[in-house]
This record gives structure tokens, sequence and C-alpha cells, in this order.
């Protein structure tokens, strides 16, 4: 293989996909511009419309029966209650958006008296975002009286607060924030990374490959003296350089936005920190190129197939699907890096990628994973060579696979 | 195709006629080693198109409809590209890109983007395309299809000095037989992939007793 020609051929195809205004838009722009601005969207959107949540009056009915009871003022405190005591009947409350109803079975002032168990019910269209939100303000508003009766019982009883709380259990978290960073990272970002590289390989991949075939552009370059192996080559590393380009694009654009967000949201960006080692960078960003290389020759391969651009896209769903299953399988509690899975193509990547961020990894089961994930994009090269090499591709015809075979 | 062969020397413009589905285009796909044949063999510049197929790509100039340009490259970038790809020497490409570009008058175009041209300006800068590595032998099939008779003679004067001037071997295939009346010394007409005729244009007149090329050609693949 000369790498002159492929080089030549991987500048030609870089300066026609800077050129195409619609692939760069897809590929580059969009991503760079959408998270941010998705984000800050869905940011603003929630908080005027929590703002707006919490500005509506919502009216609560109490039953007449809880009237001489410390529970209409209690409720009252909160200014975003209407009080009014009257009877309600619950298939009425149903139909209502702004109204909430306290009631009681039996006698309030009796069954304190008594020592008995009284309950209170809070009624209302709870599928309903006001109103579920303010019922969990009713809910504890009445916990902090329910807890001064029962301390008030204890008195009575000449017991201290602690004797109806025997347990009190506290939690110790020795994790850095970093570690809890690291894990949410670690199961998320792994397949996000696999479906930015492949958006971005997969229609640079048409475009060079289907694509040309309907721009009648492929048959040309075949009628040089130059040979299948330093075509694909070349298309290969072009396809692989915009697919690498647009997941970090993607990448960088949505870390840019979660931190977008949480200084939108009052949160303590610099706290935010990560703590991966030097090493793991190295096996981070290999096994980011090697499933590129994975991607790259798969989505060049299957887009061989196709004699048009259209018809190359119906190919790109179940690609995807490909794709994305062993992805979200990663995300799966209890899913680890083990033997078995390390031979799973995307699986294995995400698994690892995973560990990275966690930091927990061993040097064994990275090395079998970047064998596995070379030995998977070289077999997807070697897919891609087999049916480029194929006659029908040259003359723009259906893939034959007794072709591919032979 | 079947028992089809046929030689061109250099200096020679010889035209490949056939009906549609005659084998004409899986003919040329053959010598520009495109398409494998199940037996036989092909030369170019007496090399073997299957045992040599990079040496023999190397002195073919090959164009036919089923070939565009590059939309998104100027016709200097498409001529430099292709120049490279069959090595031709930085010097002698950078003068070779020029005398394309005077000889085919691509300069008033030479820096828009090849989608922004006409088809005759195309057809200009594709032929300017297969001659750019000065091949010895070069196929053209159909390259006045779609153009104005402008167009057209521009393009068939230029094959002429290509062969006549240049020396170059020249296989022209085309359905429009005065272009080949004009043209061509020798006609190769296939029909139903089987060789019909192999010599010069009177040859033909003779073997039919026609006195026009086309009513020999009818009588041919009647």
């Amino acid at each position: 293989m000369r790498t002159s020609i492929i080089n030549t051929i991987f500048r030609k195809e870089i300066l026609e996909v800077l050129r195409d205004k619609r692939t760069l838009y897809l590929v580059i722009l969009l991503p760079f511009f959408l998270y941010p601005a998705l984000f800050f969207l869905i940011g603003k959107v929630g908080q005027s419309q929590a703002g707006k949540m919490q500005q509506e009056k919502v009216t609560v009915l109490i039953d007449p029966a809880l009237e001489q009871t410390p529970v209409p003022a209690l409720i009252g405190s909160d200014p975003s209650f209407v009080i009014k005591v009257q009877a309600f009947d619950s298939q009425a409350l149903a139909e209502e958006k702004t109204t909430i109803g306290i009631r009681v079975d039996g006698d309030y002032a009796a069954g304190l008296a008594a020592n008995e168990l009284v309950i209170l019910r809070i009624a209302g269209d709870f599928s309903k975002d006001l109103l579920d939100g303010r019922k969990q303000s009713i809910t504890g508003l009445l916990n902090k009286l329910n807890q001064s009766l029962l301390e008030e019982r204890l008195q009575g009883v000449k017991l201290p607060p602690t004797f109806a709380q025997p347990l009190l259990i506290q939690e110790e978290d020795l994790a850095k924030p970093s570690q809890h960073i690291g894990k949410v990272l670690g199961t998320y970002a792994p397949m996000l990374l696999m479906l930015f590289i492949f958006t971005g390989c997969i229609y640079i991949a048409i475009d060079i490959t289907a694509g040309e075939k309907e721009r009648r552009t492929l048959q040309t370059l075949f009628t040089t003296p130059v040979n299948v192996r330093e075509i694909i080559a070349g298309k290969f590393l072009a396809v692989a350089c915009v697919g690498l380009a647009s997941a970090l694009m993607n990448l960088f654009s949505l870390v840019f936005a979660v931190l977008l967000q949480a200084k939108i949201m009052g949160g303590n960006v610099s706290a935010i920190s990560l703590a991966i080692s030097a090493q793991g960078w190295v096996w981070m960003i290999t096994l980011i190129v090697l499933s590129t290389v994975f991607l790259a020759a798969l989505s060049m391969a299957v887009s061989l197939l196709a004699n048009s651009y259209k018809e190359s896209q119906s190919y790109v769903s179940p690609l995807m699907m490909l794709v994305l299953i062993p992805a979200v399988m990663a995300q799966m509690p209890g899913m680890e890096l083990t033997m078995t899975t390390a031979l799973v193509p995307v699986l294995n990547i995400c698994l690892a990628i995973g560990a990275i961020f966690k930091g927990a990894f061993s040097l064994s089961a990275m090395g079998l994973v970047v064998f596995f994930a070379l030995l998977y994009g070289l077999l997807a090269l070697y897919l891609a060579s087999l049916i480029f090499g194929n006659e029908n591709v040259v003359t723009g015809e259906k893939v034959s696979w007794k072709l591919l075979k032979g | 195709m079947q028992e089809v062969s046929f030689e061109v020397h250099p200096g020679e413009i010889v035209g490949l006629l056939g009906p549609n589905g005659a084998g004409k285009t899986t003919t040329l796909r053959m010598l520009a080693g495109l398409l494998a044949p199940t037996a036989g063999e092909a030369f170019i510049n007496q090399h073997s198109v299957q045992k040599e197929p990079q040496l023999a790509r190397r002195a073919l100039g090959f164009l036919t409809g089923d070939m565009d340009l590059y939309r998104r490259l100027t016709p200097v970038e498409l001529l430099a590209y292709f120049g490279q790809l069959y090595e031709v020497p930085q010097p002698e490409l950078r003068r070779r890109i020029d005398e394309l570009v005077e000889a085919f008058g691509i300069g008033e175009f030479k820096d828009k983007h090849c989608e922004k041209l006409s088809t005759g300006q195309k057809q200009r800068v594709s032929i300017a395309r297969t001659l750019v590595h000065d091949p010895a032998v070069v196929v053209l099939d159909e390259p006045t299809t779609g153009l104005d008779i402008m167009a057209s003679e521009f393009i068939l004067q230029f094959i002429r000095r290509m062969a006549k001037e240049n020396g170059k071997a020249v296989i022209f295939s085309t359905h429009h037989l005065d272009e080949v009346e004009r043209l061509c010394d020798r006609v190769v007409i296939i029909h139903k992939g089987r060789l019909q005729h192999h010599g010069d244009i009177d040859s033909a007149l003779a073997a039919t007793n026609q006195t026009r090329l086309a009513d020999a050609f009818f009588e041919m693949v009647r």
C-alpha cells in the first residue's frame, strides 16, 4: 500500500466533507450547539414552570370536623394555600384542578385524648403535578404536628422523646465527590460516546460509499491504478477522523452543557472533578480510537451494500440497534468486565471505559478488551474490503453475496 | 461476451458499435479491469489487464456515461487529484493541468465547483480528467451524449487531434453513426455479445452491400 495515495484519497474526502454544508452542519456544528441550547432551554422552561407552580394558589377544603384542631392554622401558615372549612365530596373533588381536601376518620379530639391512632386523609387528583407537589407540602406540615403530638404523649407518661426512636441511622459516605461523578459518568458516558461515534461515522460513511455510487464517481476511482486496499484505507481514515471529531465535539458540548446547567441551577461547578490516572487516560484514548476504528469500518461495510443515499439510510436504524443494545446492556446494574463480556463487541469497550471512569480497572482486563476491540476492528475492515472488492460495487449494482464468498 | 477479439493501434480511432445490451459497456469495463472475464485476456499498451492491472490502468484513460465528477471539487482540484492518483510527478502534473485547462477552455470556470458546471463544461472536464496522465490508450463511451452541436464538434475535433497528432489509440463508442463515419478508421460491431464485424468502414459496407454505415449496421444487427 502506498501512503501517498492513501493520503491523497484521505485529503480529498476531508476536503469534500468540509465543503458539504449538510454534513458539516449535521456532524460537527449541530452537536456543538445542540446540547448547550437544549439544556439552557430545558433549564429555563423548567425554572419558569416551577416558579409558576410555586405562585399558584391551591384551595384546601378542611372538613368541619377538623375546624377546632390545629390543622387549619398549620396548613394556613403556608401562604400558597387558601383554607376553606367545608365538607367535600370525593367524586366532585376528583374533578378539581386546584383543590385538595383534608378529612379525619372519627373524632380527632377524642382519639388523641384516648391515645388512639387518628387517621387524617388528604384527598385530591394527585396525577396533577401542582396538586401532587402541594400534597407533599401538606404532608410535611402534618408530620411536624404528628411529631409534637408524639412528644406530648411521651411527656404525659414521663418518657423521653428518644423512647419512640430506639435507633437513628446515619450514613457516612467515604467516597470522594470525584468517585460519585466517576460512577455516574462510568454508567452513562460510554453509551453516549458509542452513540456519538456511530452517528459521526455513519453519515460520512454513507456519503463516501453509497453517496459516491449514486453520484457515479466511484467507478472513476476504480479505473485508476489504485488498489482496493488503498481506496479503503483513504476512505476509512476520513470516516474515522470525522467520526472521532464528531464524537469529541458531542462530548465536549455535552460536558459544557451539563456544567452550564449546574451553574444555572446554582451548583458549585468548581467542585466537580474526575479522578482518572494518566494510565487511565491512555487506556481511555486507546479504547475510543479502537471503537472508532470498529464503528467506522462497520458503517462503511454496511453502507456499501446500498446503491443510494436513501437506501443506505434504511440500514442506519438496524445498525444503530446493534450498537446501542450492548451499550445499554453495559449500564445495567451488576454488569461487569469479565472474560465473557470482554468478548462482546461494543459491550466490552463500554464496560472498560466505565471501569476507567470508576477508577476500578485491571491491566489484564484492559489488555483483553484492547485485543478484542482491535480484532473486531480489523474484521470489520476486512468485511468492508471484501464488499468493496465486489465487482457489483464497482459497477453500481446490488452487491452479490455469491461474489463476496468467492 | 463470447469470442470478441480486436486490437487498436497508436494513432488509430476505432468505433465500438452495437445496439443497447449488445455488450459494449461490458467489453469496455473488462478493458478497464472493472469486470473480470471468465475466459480470455485483454491488453492495454502490452500490459495484461488481469495480470498487471496497475500498469494496464496507468496506460488507460477511461470515460463512460456512468462516470461523473466530484461535485464539491473545482476542475483544477479534480485534475490534480487524479494526476496524483496516477502518480504524475508534481512539476509535470502542473504543466499537464495548465495544458488541459488551455486545450479544453476550462480557464473560465476552473475555480467553480463541478456541480455548478453546465453539461458541456462537465464533459470537457471529464475528458481532461481522462487525459491528465497522458495515457497511450483512451476509451470514450458516448462522449457527446447530451451536448449541443458546438460542444460535440469541439469534443470530436479534440479526439481527432488526440489520435492523429498525439498518436493515442482511441476506442470510441457511440450511437451517432455520422460521428463514426467522420472520425473512425475502423469499426468493431458487437451484437448479442458476439463480434459481428471488425474492419474499416468500407469493408462493412461491402460485406452488407450497403452504401451508408447506418444501413450496414442495421443489416448486421438485424
